[in-house]
């Protein structure tokens, strides 16, 4: 749901395109309590819990924060980027395994679902598998040297879907996506360091400042 | 535009509308032939591209590459488009010209190999697409003096300034590189009003005012014009010949059908992966056992940091500060050089190089993304040899139109991991001159070559020196997988450049 409190200003700008507006407009008002579509519940539950550790969005949010995890989900049944490592199943297959992989793994070492660990027990998991060191070498899991190809996809996917809502392009103050519009295709005027324009979005969050 | 019947037998069937087909369309259709164009991506309307990173994946080719080794490489975004003007839609208009020592590595180290022609039997070839392209660049420049260029660069943006401050600090020469864009409008023969660039940022997303100089907007209005037909959303899987073992024209995909259409002559120009796919597919051409040897692509490390000023590094052309200076280092402990460029770069894009490059989480990652409007980096091209390593070949998974999927294999050997070990000291000394914070390298290969590649002997090459088969004389390849080593120079301009040298062979054989 989104109300006019978080309908970010830029969008109304004359420095955006129309069908750029309409992409990001919908983006906005995507459905943010819907079910996953591509993974199952385990395996979402494991992913819902991933993101809040890898990336806390209350810093550039705010309470308002987006459901990471439904968005990688969607985008996962959506038309995919043109590759994947030749050592992983297809996208939606790799993620899914990788996923009950960890809850796998959660389970003997911790006697618990995944999604009932600690941040600490999170990024420890995050970290290893950065460093290949943690996978599964049964059927339909992942091997820890799959598991560290997959953490790669996992952060990009994560954090793209992040960065492509126009709520936080606005509160990190980018002006990306204002570089013309129709009537007049603007693009900056101004290059120059410390020149932000009235209609470029200022940053919002000290630690951008 | 001209079309032509299903029942038509062409002259010349070209398969692919980017930097190697195109050119090489205009020129046959100029000297006549009847040309026909079949593109698998769509046809774009510029206007219509959008910077939303997401959405403008549509000009990526999206068709699933495997992509493996050592050093697997990122398709999609990094390497290679689709669409009525191939990957020049939404490459980022970076054109320096290559280095002629570079054609003549082995000769010079031993090492890698000669390319079977001298840069100077190039030249005229470039020149010649750098005047009808439209190309803007310095009104000096200091690694070769006698160059022109007939646009002046555009504005330099802060990544491209302090990049030049670094090379002060570091006593190397710098200039605002050759860009495949123009400064001021400009009436395009056969294509109309082209705008000048507005530092919109967005090269890689398409350009919307025709700024940029692609083929959609140079060579294919021009082969338009001559009477070539250029046939988008058709994807070529078929290559059919007679008994003799010649090419006697295509089968294509179009909205669900199989289409056959004639030809006299067949060209090859669908990029590095999809030409080596399609020869390996239909099992043609490859007496050498090379179709799809020696893969390769540039080294392109990257470094990023952070300064106190409020950059914006989406505005402005995204790289346009170069130095060819470490063409041949003198502390080089590896073959061939580098180029380094400046580089500004979209939020999206600039995030996911963060993320597969680095191991940062949880408030550091939170950080380092806040860091956007902050950020500057620099990024190489380097010299890649040949390797028997580094390959394409049929996976045994099949694409939605029943192909095998291409598998990529691609590692660094010790000259590349050299390489990319010497410009990673190189960039952060630099960074560290001019006070940027919190330095990240980024180890990353971009762009694509080799496959099938010339040469003068038919046991080592696929193709001769100008691009003819040397199994089926009247199949030609004209595209980056004919480069016999990678070039440290980026690669558009001596595609198209080859191009028009084959075109040229063509028409006198
Ligand atoms: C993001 C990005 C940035 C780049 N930046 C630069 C730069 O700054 N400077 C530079 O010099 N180079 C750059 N490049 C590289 C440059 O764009 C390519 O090297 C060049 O376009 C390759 O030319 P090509 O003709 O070999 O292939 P392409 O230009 O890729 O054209 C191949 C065409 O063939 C079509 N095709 C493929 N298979 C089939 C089939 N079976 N049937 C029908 N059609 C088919 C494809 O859809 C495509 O349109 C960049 C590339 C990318 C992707
Ligand atoms: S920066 Fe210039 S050349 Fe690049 S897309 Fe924008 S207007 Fe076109």
């Amino acid at each position: 749901m989104t109300n006019s409190s978080d309908f970010p200003p830029f969008l109304a700008s004359d420095h955006l395109s129309r069908r750029t507006h309409d992409i990001l407009k919908e983006r906005l008002e995507e459905d943010s309590s819907g079910t996953p579509r591509t993974l199952s519940s385990t395996a979402f539950s494991v992913l819902d819990r991933i993101v809040t550790v890898l990336l806390p969005q209350e810093e550039i949010l705010g309470q308002q924060t987006l459901n990471l995890a439904l968005r990688v989900d969607r985008a996962l049944s959506g038309p995919r980027d043109g590759w994947r490592f030749a050592e992983l199943p297809s996208d939606s297959q790799a993620w899914e395994q990788a996923l009950l992989t960890l809850n796998d793994l959660s389970t003997s070492q911790f006697e618990r679902p995944f999604s009932l660990l600690e941040d600490s027990a999170v990024a420890a998991f995050l970290d290893a598998m950065g460093e290949g060191k943690v996978g599964l070498d049964t059927p339909n899991r992942l091997n820890p040297s799959q598991m560290q190809k997959w953490a790669l996809d996992l952060r990009a996917d994560v954090i793209e879907c992040f960065l492509a809502d126009p709520r936080v392009q606005d509160r990190l103050g980018m002006s990306a996506n204002l570089n013309g519009g129709d009537e007049r295709f603007q693009g900056f005027e101004t290059v120059q360091a410390n020149e932000r324009k009235d209609f470029e979005p200022a940053t919002k969050i000290s630690s951008a400042a | 535009m001209k079309t032509y019947a299903e029942t038509d037998t062409l002259d010349v069937i070209i398969v692919g509308s980017g930097a190697g087909g195109a050119p090489l369309a205009a020129r046959l259709a100029q000297a006549g032939k009847s040309v026909l164009v079949l593109e698998a991506g769509p046809k774009f309307t510029p206007a219509q591209y959008t910077s939303d990173e997401i959405e403008a994946r549509e000009i990526y080719w999206l068709n699933e590459r495997l992509s493996g080794g050592r050093n697997p490489q990122p398709f999609g975004g990094n390497n290679s488009g689709t669409g009525v003007g191939g990957s020049m839609l939404h490459y980022g208009a970076f054109l320096p010209r290559p280095d002629a020592r570079d054609f003549q590595l082995h000769t010079e180290t031993g090492r890698s190999v000669d390319w079977p022609f001298r840069y100077e039997e190039l030249l005229p070839y470039i020149e010649e697409v750098e005047s009808f392209i439209g190309v803007s660049g310095p009104a000096q420049y200091p690694w070769d003096p006698s160059r022109q260029y007939a646009y002046s660069p555009p504005p330099a943006n802060p990544a491209a300034l302090k990049m030049r401050d670094a090379c002060d600090a570091l006593g190397l020469r710098h200039a605002d590189g050759p860009t495949a864009l123009i400064t001021r409008p400009f009436n395009q023969p056969y294509f109309g009003e082209r705008q000048g660039c507005v530092s919109c940022g967005a090269c890689h997303q398409g350009c919307r005012n025709g700024a940029k100089s692609g083929t959609d907007n140079t060579w294919l209005p021009l082969a338009v014009t001559y009477g070539a037909e250029i046939r988008p959303g058709c994807f070529v899987h078929t290559i059919e010949t007679d008994q003799a073992g010649r090419v006697t024209g295509v089968v294509y995909k179009q909205n669900g059908q199989d289409i056959r259409q004639r030809c006299e002559k067949l060209v090859l120009s669908a990029g590095a992966v999809e030409t080596a796919r399609l020869l390996l597919h239909n099992g043609l051409a490859n007496s050498s056992g090379q179709v799809g040897e020696n893969y390769m692509t540039h080294i392109s490390t990257q470094i990023w940091g952070e300064i106190d000023q409020e950059v914006r590094p989406n505005r402005g052309y995204p790289s346009l500060t170069i130095t060819e200076d470490m063409m041949r280092p003198k502390d080089a402990d590896f073959a061939g050089g580098y180029l380094i460029q400046s580089l500004g770069m979209m939020p999206i894009t600039w995030a996911s190089n963060i993320a597969r490059g680095s191991t940062r989480r949880g408030a550091d990652l939170v950080r380092t993304l806040a860091g956007y409007n902050r950020s500057i980096g620099m990024g190489i091209h380097g010299d890649c040899m040949p390797s028997p390593e580094n390959r394409v070949v049929l996976s045994d998974e099949k694409d939605h139109f029943g192909i095998p999927k291409p598998l990529i294999t691609h590692s660094y050997g010790p000259n590349e991991l050299a390489m990319h070990a010497h410009a990673s000291r190189l960039l952060t000394r630099m960074w560290d001159a001019i006070g940027a914070k919190d330095l990240r390298i980024l180890d990353r290969a971009a762009h694509m070559m080799g496959t099938a590649r010339m040469g003068k002997d038919s046991g080592s090459a696929v193709v001769t020196p100008y691009g003819q088969s040397f199994d089926i004389d009247n199949l030609w390849i004209s595209d980056h997988s004919t480069f016999p080593s990678a070039t440290a120079a980026n690669p558009a301009l001596t595609i198209m450049a080859l191009a028009l040298r084959t075109a040229d062979a063509m028409l006198t054989h």
